[in-house]
């Protein structure tokens, strides 16, 4: 391989639109970089290699959206919060987890880290991108 | 692990000016200043602390956090150096948001210690709660000092800027996180009950807004005790009123930053040319001791956590101090929660007892354990460059003790600034007067 200029984040937004959640991975440290970037943030390596996220993942903390932090275009994800998400590949960030909500914040809360899956949702500006669901045996 | 060398050569503080904080275009004496009038005055007033002449300065930065937005121009630097008595000299402009004011110490200070200037300017100007007039959009032609007070609607469009476009802001997390996710990291590492930072949360309102009642650069100085007086409520029922609304998960709307208007500016000088420099010094020097960096996008979890964490064990690394070295803490809380949350990851506070010492009012101006003596973003204002240099302006105001009737209640000689913004840089700084004896010039 040898350092390319390539549209990496367009690759990502088209391959959502066919179903499929892509990261990349260091060849040389194994870590996976989620969302795709060039070069790897834990050894340094200057490449890494297109790799397809399996969705299985953790949800480490939760804050539920408020007056401040929500906008009208997310009234359609009904109960979700934000939160703390480390994929199965490693890779940590903060994301969107539907099925949360005041009800069953505080009991959620004692179970956590939670298992979640990636979901691929339709966003208001005419691309899709990755949120996350509560599996149903966390329920 | 980034390892931080030492300074090539000391470098010092030796003068600080600021200007009120403001609603400019509230008040008529104040409505139509421009630029280079408020940074004018803040660096004006800087040399003329430290006892320089503006002949006397070799370069100076300038740090706006939205100079396009807020005054209209791409290269504010270049638009007010004839202000301030240094037309022609070299120049440059920054922004790293809400963190520019910190960040613009270490600009100045690596430039003075390199050695390639003797004596620097560095100063910061921000029209928060104003655009010029009109302020339709920003291509239309602009009035030269008429503004339109921002709406709080288009002040929130325009801090979708400070976020990643390819990703963060898609992903939909990061920016909203903003508000409450140092909170529900402190409630959930430290074991609090949600009530418990409730409060915490309404007690930092209630010392900040205490700091600045006695503070007359500060926006802001009718206490909350007043205010509850006032609303025929006790201070615990009117902190949980709907005159303080929740706004976040945790947060309240006292919690937030008053966005507006003001400049400040330091003037830094290497220590060993003071006494050449300086003729009319009027304070001990404040040595800068070192600056901690560290930069968190925002969808990184626990953005502000994880960069103060690693910028304050740079800084104490190199320094070899801990927070048990510290008198004075400023924390750049346009979120209240970052005061807390700082001060305990600094050492400051111990660690998960920091929330009882706010509570206890033991962080207000006349506490042991002052947190933004000034009244911070929430009461003495958030003018947002400018606002980190408003911190020096007071940490050296008060280690010199020239705060009058509010000089915290006992002598500071040491002060920790956490600088935050940009979602998110941090700056972790510490600075110290230095001692009788120590030599600063031949």
């Amino acid at each position: 391989m040898a350092i390319r200029l390539e549209k990496v984040v367009e690759k990502f937004y088209t391959s959502l639109e066919e179903g499929k959640i892509l990261g990349r991975k260091c060849p040389d440290c194994g870590n996976v970089e989620f969302p795709p970037v060039y070069a790897c943030n834990k050894c340094g390596s200057y490449e890494t290699e297109w790799v397809e996220i399996s969705g299985k993942a953790k949800l480490h903390s939760i804050v539920l959206p408020a007056a401040l932090s929500t906008k009208p275009e997310y009234k359609k994800m009904k109960k979700f919060c934000y939160g703390e998400i480390e994929l199965e590949e490693g890779s940590r960030f903060n994301g969107v987890v539907l099925g949360i909500s005041k009800k069953n914040r505080e009991e959620l809360s004692k179970k956590l880290p939670l298992n979640v899956h990636a979901k691929i949702m339709d966003r208001d500006i005419g691309v899709k991108t990755v949120v996350f669901e509560i599996d149903e045996d966390q329920l | 692990m980034q390892k931080l060398g030492k300074y090539a050569r000391s470098v010092s503080i030796i003068g600080v000016g600021c200007t009120p904080f403001m609603y400019t275009v509230d008040n008529e004496e104040t409505n139509g200043l421009t630029e280079g009038e408020l940074f004018g005055y803040a660096a004006l007033k800087a040399m003329e602390d430290a006892g320089v002449n503006p002949q006397n300065v070799d370069f100076y930065f300038h740090g706006e956090a939205s100079p396009l937005n807020g005054s209209n121009y791409l290269t504010p630097n270049i638009q007010i150096g004839n202000w301030f008595g240094m037309k022609g000299k070299g120049s440059i402009h920054h922004s790293e948001a809400c963190c520019t004011g910190y960040l613009a110490v270490e600009q100045a200070v690596n430039a003075v210690a390199s050695g390639k200037y003797d004596c620097v300017l560095t100063g910061a100007v921000e029209f928060g709660d104003s655009t010029p007039f009109p302020a339709d959009n920003v291509e239309t032609p602009k009035h030269p000092y008429k503004r339109e007070k921002m709406t709080m609607e288009k002040f929130l469009k325009t801090t979708s800027w400070l976020y990643d476009r390819t990703y963060t802001r898609t992903l939909m997390a990061g920016q909203e996180l903003i508000y409450d996710d140092a909170a529900e990291w402190y409630v959930r590492t430290r074991g609090l009950t949600n009530e418990e930072m409730n409060k915490t949360l309404n007690w930092m309102c209630i010392n900040n807004r205490k700091n600045a009642s006695v503070n007359p650069l500060a926006i802001e100085r009718t206490t909350y005790e007043e205010l509850a007086e006032k609303a025929g409520m006790t201070l615990e029922e009117y902190m949980n009123s709907p005159y303080n609304p929740k706004m976040g998960d945790f947060l309240r709307a006292g919690g937030l930053e008053l966005k507006c208007d003001g400049a400040a500016a330091l003037v830094v000088c290497a220590t060993e040319k003071i006494p050449e420099i300086a003729k009319n010094l009027k304070h001990k020097p404040i040595e800068v001791l070192g600056v901690g960096s560290a930069a968190c996008e925002a969808s990184t979890p626990h953005f502000e956590v994880a960069a103060t964490q690693e910028a304050t064990r740079q800084v104490y690394e190199l320094t070899g101090m801990s927070g048990k070295d510290i008198d004075l803490f400023y924390a750049n809380d346009f979120i209240i929660t970052s005061h807390l949350i700082a001060a305990e990851i600094a050492g400051y506070l111990p660690e998960g007892e920091g929330w009882k010492y706010i509570c206890e009012g033991r962080t207000a101006w006349d506490g042991d354990k002052p947190i933004n003596s000034n009244g911070g973003r929430t009461s003495f204002g958030h003018a947002h460059a400018a606002s980190g240099l408003a911190d020096f302006y007071e940490a050296c105001k008060q280690i010199w003790q020239e705060c009058g009737d509010r000089n915290v209640k006992f002598k500071p000689k040491t002060a920790f600034l956490r600088g935050y913004g940009g979602a998110q840089n941090v700056a972790s700084i510490i600075i110290k007067e230095l001692e009788e004896g120590e030599s600063y010039g031949d």
